[in-house]
């Protein structure tokens, strides 16, 4: 099968709108979390998130004008809106702008999202109820719908390869990344723009998260200390908001046209757990052998990775993850490095996969781990190094990024070194 | 798999407003019976559009009883479009014959079920709660139902599927690249045999609201039956339905090596984007012409060796024609042979399963012998003509090859050809 190789990368997070602004606050170890100001928190339990900086642009923030014009905004929901300026940037990262039909029928896109356009259809039942269904907007439902993340960026740029939307609960962006460079490697495409955008902070979303007991509720002095995969104190994850797309690109075809190569991805396994709808199995098995899977796809062994980005939401599936790293690891366990990038981004859900695999490809790039930050007290004494508080620069080739969702849905991502 | 093995079908089920499972529905299909009726989800009486394609109850003859696939405590649980797909991929695995015992073997299989809009109901509920009771009397099973992906993930917990999974949530082509996902995934070597297809159950005021607001629905309220009417110089939009479906997809080889009787090839599958308009398609269906051709260079054919077309045509004007538009484009001077039909007609457009069922519909028509009907032709559209439309009653013909398209909001198209085993 086809190589395929990342040239772009783009993204919106709490900490920063642009990659390098995020990455800069990551690897300093700042965190995201903040009290709620997106709606008004005082019916639910959780008074807290990882939200984007909103500004006037500079500085990290994110200014929706920069990204859509202000009567294009009106007609889509905020992760359309996150996932267009995540995608724009990658875009002009990846310098790969084609003008002539027959590239840009080999330019595809898939950016999926978790849930979609919650708070705008919660809105438009309030809407429908109080006023009736003649009020309900036009552009309702394709500002909606999940796949016009896709649908939108495809417009904008003319990609007119395939068109999709994976959704997979919280291994969303992971799936489509992996999803979409299976579609390069068959060759149904030369280059495709994957990744993952998602607005969940609202109050719906806060208190169905709540009601299902997954959210940390007990930080609100300090919401910045909140999340802390690992650690014994933890008590559910933050929920975050943002996007992040990367540009895959054919080998060959990124080296023909001179592109800045950033790693290579080489190995994409999924794994079902089967097991129950929200809970991971307690065995970790489901996780397991999609790491493996990802490995086996990529010719490694498991002592070939150096770098391991984990799901690790901050709640008490965080351990079960761990076992099952350290299990497939074995004796190369001690010399690996993983990090929770989620302790300083909170849980972007659909999004996180894709910021995470970017997180991976910096982690190459710079040779340098990113922390796990509020690992005050690991609960259990981990064999591999989890880069509590501070960064770590080392030797980074090779980097796995594992994303696991509500439904049981595992997918694993490696990546490497041109 | 062997580097030539083909991908067959070896299990189908379906849930559609004509009825449950494939048989029944087949039979009222090809019998010239709409599923289309009036509205009796919710109380449309200030809503535009007051039609829609429920599926058939319990009550009915050869509806839908949830007690057969479901325990009550399940049903409460989960959502209806769940319900829907978990009766499809029943009766799909057990027509597959595919009951995996092993751990490698669950280990191989895929569950992949597409769903076009998501949680829609279940986010409107919980809206509902919240202002009624208070964000503190929310189920815990709230936030399962707002994701489109758990009807794969209830499917995989019920069957103990173990091996990759997915729910690609691409509007109204959705389950048409379910399929064709299900197929790369096999051709990857990422599993050995699928469950694929999709799931819709949004007959809810928000979605019937939003789709009228976007001008999408027809209003013939008067008479349902005839509201859905493709290529007919009448369509005023489509009409929302529900129901799901579902195929069990594997490599050729391992059908042979486990004795199970293939229904059919799945020779070819296009996907490309409009890159135009968020809701509407193309006028003359360029890229609607990219996905096709696609799929027929994936199947090695000519255009002419196609003998049927089930089209996605949904019964809404400019759609119709574009459709048309690009189907006179591929089949040129061709058209004349190829039979056409869009059964939307008799289904109501069931979103995210569309695709899926009719690649059902696409299959049985190469089994029996039977071309179904686009019902409610009264005056073929300009551009149906040149093709040789089955227009009210089924027709008797033997073909090798079937197209089947699906496109969706978005500007996402896809394509599939079905040959005779």
């Amino acid at each position: 099968m086809r190589r395929v190789v990342v040239t772009g990368l783009g993204m919106v997070t709490p900490l920063a709108c642009g990659v390098d602004e995020t990455w800069t606050r990551l690897l300093a170890g700042q965190s995201g979390a903040g009290l709620i100001q997106r709606f008004d928190a005082e019916r639910v339990t959780t008074k807290y998130a990882c939200e984007v900086p909103l500004g006037d642009g500079s500085d990290g923030t994110f200014n929706a004008d920069d990204w859509m014009a202000p009567k294009d905004r009106r007609k889509v929901d905020d992760f359309i809106l996150y996932g267009m300026a995540a995608a724009d940037q990658a875009v002009k990262d990846s310098g790969w702008t084609p003008e002539n039909l027959e590239s840009q029928e080999r330019t595809g896109v898939m950016i999926g999202s978790g849930i979609g356009g919650l708070s705008t259809i919660a809105d438009t039942a309030v809407l429908l109820q109080e006023r009736g269904p003649r009020r309900v907007s036009p552009f309702f439902i394709p500002s909606a719908l999940i796949n016009l993340v896709s649908g939108q960026v495809s417009i904008r740029y003319g990609f007119k390869g395939p068109n999709h939307a994976a959704v997979t609960a919280c291994s969303t962006g992971a799936h489509a990344i992996g999803d979409a460079a299976r579609m390069i490697a068959l060759d149904d495409a030369d280059v495709m723009l994957a990744g993952g955008a998602e607005s969940p902070i609202c109050e719906i979303g806060v208190a169905g998260f709540n009601a299902s007991k997954a959210l940390s509720s007990k930080w609100a002095d300090d919401p910045t200390k909140a999340s802390r995969p690992y650690d014994a104190d933890r008590d559910g994850f933050v929920m975050g908001e943002g996007a992040g797309v990367v540009v895959l690109e054919e080998y060959e075809h990124a080296k023909a046209r001179g592109a800045k190569i950033y790693a290579e991805i080489l190995g994409y396994g999924m794994s079902g757990d089967a097991y129950h709808i929200t809970a991971p199995a307690s065995d970790g098995n489901g996780g397991e052998r999609s790491m493996r899977a990802a490995l086996k796809r990529a010719g490694l062994e498991p002592g070939d990775v150096d770098y391991i980005n984990a799901h690790g939401t901050s709640t008490m599936a965080d351990t079960i993850e761990l076992g099952a790293v350290e299990r497939m690891m074995g004796n190369a366990a001690a010399k690996a490095t993983m990090s929770s990038t989620k302790s300083a981004t909170g849980h972007l859900l659909g999004a996180a996969g894709a910021i995470e695999a970017i997180f991976s490809i910096l982690a190459i790039r710079d040779q340098v781990a990113p922390p796990t930050i509020n690992l005050d007290n690991p609960e259990v004494e981990p064999v591999l190094n989890l880069a509590p508080h501070e960064a770590q620069p080392r030797e980074i080739n090779v980097a796995l990024s594992n994303s696991f969702g509500f439904g049981g849905t595992n997918a694993s991502l490696v990546m490497g070194k041109v | 798999m062997a580097q030539q093995d083909r991908i067959v079908v070896t299990g189908m089920g379906a849930v559609t407003p004509l009825a449950s499972g494939v048989q029944a529905t087949w039979d009222r299909l090809i019998a010239e019976q709409s599923g289309v009726g009036p509205n009796t989800r919710f109380d449309t009486t200030d809503f535009a559009c007051k039609i829609a394609g429920l599926v058939p109850g319990a009550e009915a003859p050869d509806g839908f009883d949830p007690d057969r696939v479901l325990s009550a405590k399940e049903q409460r649980k989960s959502d209806l479009f769940i319900h829907y797909a978990i009766a499809a991929v029943d009766e799909a695995l057990t027509q597959a014959g595919w009951h995996p015992e092993t751990a490698e073997e669950k280990a191989r299989t895929a569950t992949i079920m597409a769903t076009g809009v998501g949680g829609f109901p279940a986010i409107t509920n919980a809206v509902h709660t919240v202002d009624a009771r208070g964000p503190r009397r929310l189920s815990p099973f709230t936030v399962p139902g707002f994701l489109p992906n758990l009807a794969t993930g209830q499917i995989s917990i019920r069957y103990g599927f173990t091996g990759p999974s997915g729910a690609p949530t691409t509007a109204c082509a959705a389950s048409a690249q379910s399929i064709g996902d299900a197929v790369r995934m096999i051709r990857a070597g990422e599993a050995d045999i699928a469950v694929c297809g999709g799931a819709e159950a949004c007959v809810d005021p928000v979605a019937i609201g939003g789709f009228s607001a976007a001008k999408a629905l027809s209003t013939r309220n008067d008479d349902p039956p005839a509201a859905s009417r493709p290529f007919d110089q009448g369509n005023d939009g489509f009409v929302l339905s529900e129901g799901a479906a579902a195929l069990v997809i594997e490599a050729e080889s391992h059908a042979a090596a486990r004795g199970a009787q293939v229904l059919a090839v799945i020779a070819g599958y296009g996907t490309s984007t409009d890159a135009y308009h968020v809701t509407a398609g193309h006028p003359d269906g360029a890229q609607a012409q990219v996905s096709m051709r696609r799929a027929l260079a994936m199947a090695g054919l000519a255009p002419g060796e196609v003998g049927y077309v089930n089209a996605h045509s949904t019964s809404t004007p400019v759609g119709d024609a574009a459709e048309l538009a690009a189907l006179g484009a591929v089949f040129g001077g061709a058209a004349g042979q190829v039979a056409l039909s869009a059964t939307k007609s008799a289904t109501g457009h069931m979103l995210g399963a569309a695709g899926a069922v009719e690649a059902i519909f696409s299959i049985l028509a190469l089994r029996d012998g039977v071309l179904p009907p686009s019902l409610n032709i009264e005056t073929p559209m300009e551009g149906a003509a040149r093709f040789d439309l089955i227009a009210n009653t089924a027709v008797r013909r033997q073909v090798d090859h079937v197209l089947s398209n699906a496109f969706g909001f978005g500007g996402v198209n896809a394509s599939l050809i079905l040959s005779r085993a």
